[in-house]
């Protein structure tokens, strides 16, 4: 398995599909690694992209710092990673902590992007986010890697994905427990502790931007989503119908079919971004529909109001 | 070679061969842990933060405690010289790049904690269908998720303060203390057919 280097650390990762097509990268989020992603390499390969994917400093088979990650080495590595793929068109999508790694790579590095796709994504730490970041943490330290799993799960999936595996989550959590620690978990979540609002810069993405919020997602909710559709000027927030936080778990090839409509809609020159608000399909092959017209999307009931 | 402990025997108990070499790596390190926290204990504490020193004491005595009794053991020669190597490394290092030796010290006894509280998960060695309600299955899960939580007093004094002038110093003390500490439980695992790679990491 090929490895990057960065400093003394080495970033696990892995390329599939024809190596002159174009990319897609995937960042894992916190507690994930790159095998999480092979229904998407499957499905994107099958729809004529290359995928990179690797595992975050700290996670999976990375190396893990012992005492500190920033999150500033784990736009280095993402960097290190794209400048593998040669000079043709990438796309670059993560999700929650990924989703913040790639948006702090599109500020820094937006020229080598053809597109961006954050999911379940955040560029600010509001007190319910903050919070509830505080409380994971706590959980870990005090509970180790498995308590932190026990609490993310019921945020990340629906009832519907959980209720079939209810009495088999230890082996649903296993592999995940299998390769993160508890130290590099923590250090990855203490990299938030010096955390600036990305807000401001976000109006330097400026390349088209498809923003992925699933509908019930009450980890990282529509605001946080919203903050991203007015900063970013090419964007467009589509919502995930029956989705929580982590949909791409649970709606693989919907959501790879949504990474491939929207790279091929950017290459083929029909993409237009202009802030608008979408509802995905409820399965891979149907059509987006606009968000009906002067209603608040932000809203859970159907309350007639403005779009910013 | 397995990345797990194996092949189980009937009842889904861990080979006594394994038992007793993981069983004594661990006890050295713990043993050698409790030893260092108890020679910095004071008789009568006279900082809040020294409660702690009391707490990681007791835990590690703890953990020898209960390795001892739930272990199967067997005879093992080669416990002998891989032990000498083992206690060796444990030997105080004061950390270098930091003039104060009793904080140089310090620093030497946290990173070696850290580094086996937090780089040694015994429990991720057991395969699925290992017996739960085998004594040594169970003290190694005990193990790994007390040195969770024991790693905690580890991370804030090596991330406090009082250290941020050092950080570089500490940055190369404690990679060192991992480094070192992975190669001897990777190279313990490998003797008895037990695989992992660099980072210990299992898929």
């Amino acid at each position: 398995m090929p490895f990057l280097s960065h400093g003394s650390y080495r970033i696990r990762y892995e390329l599939d599909g024809p190596a002159d097509a174009p990319a897609y990268v995937l960042v894992n989020g916190l507690t994930q690694y790159a095998e999480l992603w092979a229904a998407y390499r499957d499905a994107l390969i099958a729809r004529g992209f290359r995928v990179a994917t690797f595992d975050l400093l700290g996670q999976g088979e990375s190396d893990k710092p012992a005492l500190f990650i920033s999150q500033d080495d784990q736009v280095t590595a993402l960097h290190l990673l794209i400048q593998e793929l040669g000079n043709g068109p990438v796309f670059l999508s993560g999700i929650s902590f990924g989703g913040l790694i790639a948006l702090r790579y599109a500020i820094a590095h937006g020229d080598r992007l053809s597109g961006l796709v954050p999911m379940s994504c955040f560029a600010e730490l509001p007190p319910q986010l903050f919070l509830l970041g505080n409380a994971l943490r706590t959980g870990l330290i005090l509970g180790g890697t498995s308590y932190l799993q026990d609490l993310l799960l019921p945020m990340n999936v629906s009832d519907h994905w959980l209720a079939p595996v209810l009495d088999k989550l230890d082996s649903v959590k296993r592999q995940g427990w299998l390769v993160n620690d508890v130290y590099a978990l923590q250090n990855l979540m203490e990299s938030f502790l010096d955390f600036e609002p990305l807000t401001p810069q976000l109006a330097a993405i400026g390349m088209p931007t498809m923003i992925l919020n699933g509908e019930f997602d009450f980890l990282t909710p529509r605001a946080l989503h919203e903050t991203l559709r007015v900063q970013i000027l090419n964007s467009s927030l589509v919502i995930i119908p029956r989705a929580y936080h982590a949909f791409t778990l649970e709606k693989p090839a919907l959501t790879a079919d949504l990474l491939a409509r929207f790279a091929d809609d950017v290459m083929t020159g029909r993409w237009q971004g202009s802030k608008s608000v979408w509802i995905a399909p409820e399965e891979a092959g149907g059509e987006l529909t606009p968000f009906p017209a002067g209603y608040d999307h932000l809203r859970a009931i159907p309350v007639k109001g403005e779009i910013a | 070679m397995s990345a797990f402990f194996g092949p189980l025997d009937s009842d889904g108990r861990v080979p006594a061969r394994q038992q007793t070499r993981v069983a004594s790596f661990l006890i050295s390190a713990h043993g050698a842990l409790a030893r260092r926290f108890a020679l910095s204990l004071p008789l009568r504490l006279e900082s809040a933060w020294q409660t702690e020193l009391n707490a990681q004491f007791y835990n590690e005595s703890e953990t020898v405690s209960l390795l001892l009794r739930a272990t199967s053991w067997m005879p093992d020669l080669a416990v002998g010289y891989l032990a000498t190597a083992w206690e060796t490394a444990w030997f105080p290092t004061p950390a270098e790049g930091i003039p104060d030796q009793s904080l140089a010290l310090g620093v030497d006894l946290a990173t070696l904690a850290h580094a086996v509280h937090s780089g040694i998960r015994p429990a991720a060695l057991l395969p699925v269908e290992a017996n739960a309600d085998d004594p040594f299955a169970m003290a190694l899960r005990r193990v790994e998720f007390e040195s969770g939580r024991l790693l905690q007093a580890q991370i804030m004094f090596l991330k406090g303060e009082n250290l941020v002038p050092f950080r570089d110093a500490v940055s190369t003390a404690l990679e060192r203390r991992h480094a070192e500490v992975r190669k001897l439980w990777r190279e313990m695992l490998e003797s008895i057919d037990i695989s992992t790679d660099e980072n210990g990491v299992k898929s």
